[in-house]
């Protein structure tokens, strides 16, 4: 079976990339189908949407839906939801999300949760955001992406003086990104703006990963082109495999819903990125080379 | 055995990082044996220690702070034994508080519900240089927007007397400073470790614009041009001793007087204004016609009656009063006092060229930053058992997982050294920062063993393989290097934390950390 795969993997290898370009696919058909239903392209959360979060560090021994329920019916109109936040398999509090931003108004809120569960001042925090900064640091973040992306070109076709590398790498770091935030929005979760940073790390690790291969498909000439390939993935895979576990253990233990959202993001990244990178990367490498010897030898 | 460990101290690579991990621990100071007495947080400017002398400058390292030993003859290690032996003080005696930089003798203050308050926080020694953002420590952090267009003079201007306004508090580590985003807007962030989200709205949401008027003239405005001096010292600012505190409806009633001086052309303005007015009688007393009004943000705040002596005189000194109100006496005293300081602060920096709109505000509590702070370590601790065992379950060879262990955590201790010598909060974003740092120095390090150990390049010498394994690592540090640079200005500097953390620590692995791994590498594969 093993060997079966292998064969294909090494003969099939420009079939095998309609798999990425599916997936590819996919993904933008979900976030057209997320853009027409909900008017964005991704769940945005409230420090990007404009309202606040109260997080209560205590465990209430209480359920979320069932405070999600009542504070629906005590304030109607503020569009709250409540979590639960847990660490470690441990409920460790519940945080509680509406579209208020006026203090006064916040403060009824804390007040009456304060009350119902003899809460001090000590057990939640509250962070409030506007609206104009919400709908601006989105838009903001997109352009800083365009602009990442150009830099990174640059530096690629600089750096290597091939330009399919540099295409190779941007087309990698768009299908990640793409690809990723769709699997995101599948989860139902609401983007905090460190997940953004997250997407923003995922550039930095693929980008270890396809200078790897490049380096040593484009700029190197010992073995046979397929040992240098396995080569490559074998130092990539070891990459990915150190920086899965770290992730997967900072995802059950650590208690920040916000670091937590950065590891879930970068945990869907890295897999996505490790068949990116298997199948197009090695792919389109070794299309350019197949192209490039048949210039040279005439054939 | 001994002959790499020579080769490895001769080898500059590995010198350059020992040199540079020295000078981080250097830099960072970290307080081994521990430290002597209690770290002052933040000092009130009406405490009678500022009256003695004590200051908080603005920014000293963290481990060079002025620390209480004694109070009163009784030594004070911790938090608490500071805060009993502040309420084993009795009113109107004298007190000598030691401290690590002198002794201060003060008279200590009326006391205030029972309790005699030196207008200290206090809290536990710093134990390093590094200094603890806001999600590690709690405090508050507002993003505020100026409404409309602004020049970038205005901007600065607004950031200094912000920054001396908020040292009203006298607190350590404030951060002001102005930010811009992609599309130009300009904000101000401002960060306080330590304080409540009420306190600093209060003074940040106003405007703060000070006016003096008589009738409909403004005779002088608020800051440095009009008012060269505001007195907050005991002897000429605090109570009214003439009008004091009365009973007022079920409540307390007390008034507060200050003195300030007037530039010379600001008396002139007072002068010329006052010359015309007609005089009246009071009870026995000869007033002007016309009162002085003051104003805040355009809300008249007080209206004094002006002395018919000063009528056309061009005086530079003159007394500015307010009150305050509460149902108990020390309730009337304390709000007084917060008053007058509300007005001493607006007339010493003056008024804000615009109005501010706040656009966030975050607060941490302060044991939810500790708690985070535990947290992150034994996640970074727990992370760091589980790589080293998928590489050594890799490898197979402790030789090639120690180095890689160590010249990882020294990395670690480069980018905090850095931190400390910079003055940086660390916060949220620059421990994500941290992360991918850490991140990608572990996949470098497996590019320089894989490189060195691959089959395919043992018939290479070991300057080609160390060569290609650099090449490598220096193709994927330039690469990020330029995805991480549009994220300074994008969401209004809130990520530059990440940015700069994450450039400064992948510079120094790239640049210091990971040639010397090489190098060690190197040397203890070599046969």
């Amino acid at each position: 079976m093993f060997q079966k795969l292998k064969h294909i993997y090494e003969t099939k290898y420009k079939l095998l990339m309609i798999i990425p370009l599916l997936l590819l696919v996919l993904s933008l058909v979900q976030l057209g189908i997320q853009y027409k239903t909900t008017g964005d392209f991704v769940n945005k959360g409230i420090s990007l949407k404009g309202g606040s979060t109260i997080t209560i560090t205590k465990d209430l021994h209480f359920s979320a839906a069932e405070l999600e329920k009542s504070l629906q019916q005590q304030f109607p109109a503020d569009d709250i939801t409540v979590r639960t936040l847990s660490s470690a398999g441990r409920i460790t509090g519940l945080a509680i999300d509406s579209g208020l931003q006026d203090g006064s108004k916040i403060d009824v809120l804390t007040n009456a949760l304060s009350e119902r569960f003899a809460l001090q001042k000590a057990d939640y925090s509250v962070e409030v955001v506007g609206s104009s900064l919400g709908n601006n640091f989105f838009k903001q973040m997109l352009i800083a992406l365009v602009f990442s992306f150009l830099l990174m070109g640059i530096m690629v076709i600089l750096y290597f003086r091939v330009f399919i590398t540099s295409l190779m790498v941007i087309l990698a770091a768009f299908c990640d990104m793409v690809i990723t935030l769709a699997v995101f929005n599948l989860t139902g979760m609401k983007l905090h703006p460190a997940g953004i940073a997250a997407f923003l790390m995922l550039i930095g690790y693929s980008v270890d990963g396809e200078v790897v291969i490049s380096s040593r498909l484009i700029k190197r000439n010992d073995g046979t082109e397929l040992q240098r390939i396995y080569g490559a993935l074998r130092t990539g895979w070891t990459m990915t495999q150190t920086t899965l576990v770290a992730v997967i253990v900072a995802l059950i233990f650590v208690q920040s819903e916000i670091v937590k959202q950065i590891m879930l993001i970068l945990l869907i990244g890295l897999l996505v990125d490790t068949i990116v990178t298997w199948i197009q990367n090695v792919g389109i490498l070794r299309w350019h080379l197949e192209k490039k010897h048949k210039k040279h030898f005439g054939k | 055995m001994n002959n790499k460990i020579k080769k490895m101290a001769a080898n500059w690579r590995v010198l350059l990082l020992v040199a540079f991990l020295l000078l981080s621990v250097l830099a960072i100071k970290p307080q081994v044996f521990g430290t002597e007495g209690v770290e002052i947080q933040s000092l009130q400017a009406s405490s009678p220690l500022a009256e003695a002398g004590l200051v908080i400058p603005a920014k000293v390292q963290p481990i060079a702070r002025e620390r209480i030993l004694s109070v009163d003859g009784i030594p004070t290690p911790t938090v608490d034994d500071y805060y009993s032996a502040v309420s084993q003080l009795r009113t109107n005696r004298t007190v000598r508080l030691i401290t690590t930089e002198q002794t201060y003798t003060f008279l200590t203050p009326e006391s205030v519900d029972g309790k005699i308050d030196l207008g200290i926080k206090a809290r536990e020694a710093s134990t390093s240089n590094i200094r603890m953002g806001l999600d590690l420590e709690g405090g508050t952090r507002v993003l505020l927007q100026p409404a409309g267009q602004i020049s970038k003079e205005d901007l600065e201007t607004t950031v200094d007397s912000l920054n001396e306004r908020l040292n009203v508090y006298g607190l350590h580590d404030i951060v002001v400073r102005s930010a811009s985003d992609l599309e130009g807007n300009d904000f101000i962030l401002i960060e306080i470790a330590g304080v409540t989200e009420d306190e600093i709205q209060e003074l940040l949401a106003k405007q703060g614009k000070f006016e003096a008027k008589i009738g409909n003239e403004t005779v002088f405005l608020g800051g440095e041009k009009d008012i060269t001096y505001v007195c907050r010292s005991a002897d000429c600012s605090g109570i009214d001793p003439y009008a004091g505190c009365q009973s007022y409806e079920g409540g307390y009633h007390c008034r507060f007087a200050f003195q300030i001086s007037l530039s010379p052309e600001a008396a002139q303005h007072h002068a010329e204004t006052t010359r015309n007015l007609k005089t009246v009688s009071e009870a026995g007393s000869c007033y002007l016609s016309e009162d002085l009004a003051l104003y805040l943000d355009d809300v008249e705040v007080d209206r004094l009656r002006v002395g018919c002596e000063l009528k056309g005189s061009a005086t530079t000194d003159i007394q500015i009063s307010g009150s305050g109100a509460g149902i108990t006496q020390a309730d009337a005293v304390n709000d007084a006092l917060q008053n007058m300081k509300k007005l001493q602060t607006v007339l010493l920096t003056g008024s804000l060229p615009v109005k501010l709109d706040i656009v966030k505000i975050d607060t941490i509590s302060p044991s939810l930053g500790k708690e985070f702070l535990h947290n992150v370590m034994l996640v970074g601790v727990l992370a760091l058992v589980a790589v080293s065992g998928v590489v050594l379950y890799r490898y197979r060879k402790v030789v090639v997982i120690l180095p890689m262990v160590l010249v990882m955590l020294s990395e670690l201790v480069l980018i905090l050294g850095f931190a400390a010598l910079a003055k940086w909060n660390l916060d949220l974003a620059s421990i994500a920062g941290l992360i991918v740092v850490v991140g990608t120095g572990m996949n470098h390090f497996i590019v320089i063993t894989d490189e060195t150990l691959r089959k395919e390049a043992q018939d290479l010498d070991w300057k080609s393989r160390i060569k290609n394994a650099l090449f490598i690592i220096m193709g994927a540090y330039v690469i990020n290097l330029g995805s991480l640079i549009p994220l300074f200005w994008a969401g209004a500097g809130l990520l530059k934390g990440f940015a700069l953390t994450t450039i400064v620590g992948m510079s120094v692995g790239v640049l210091i950390a990971r040639p010397a791994y090489a190098a060690i590498v190197k040397i203890l594969l070599e046969e």
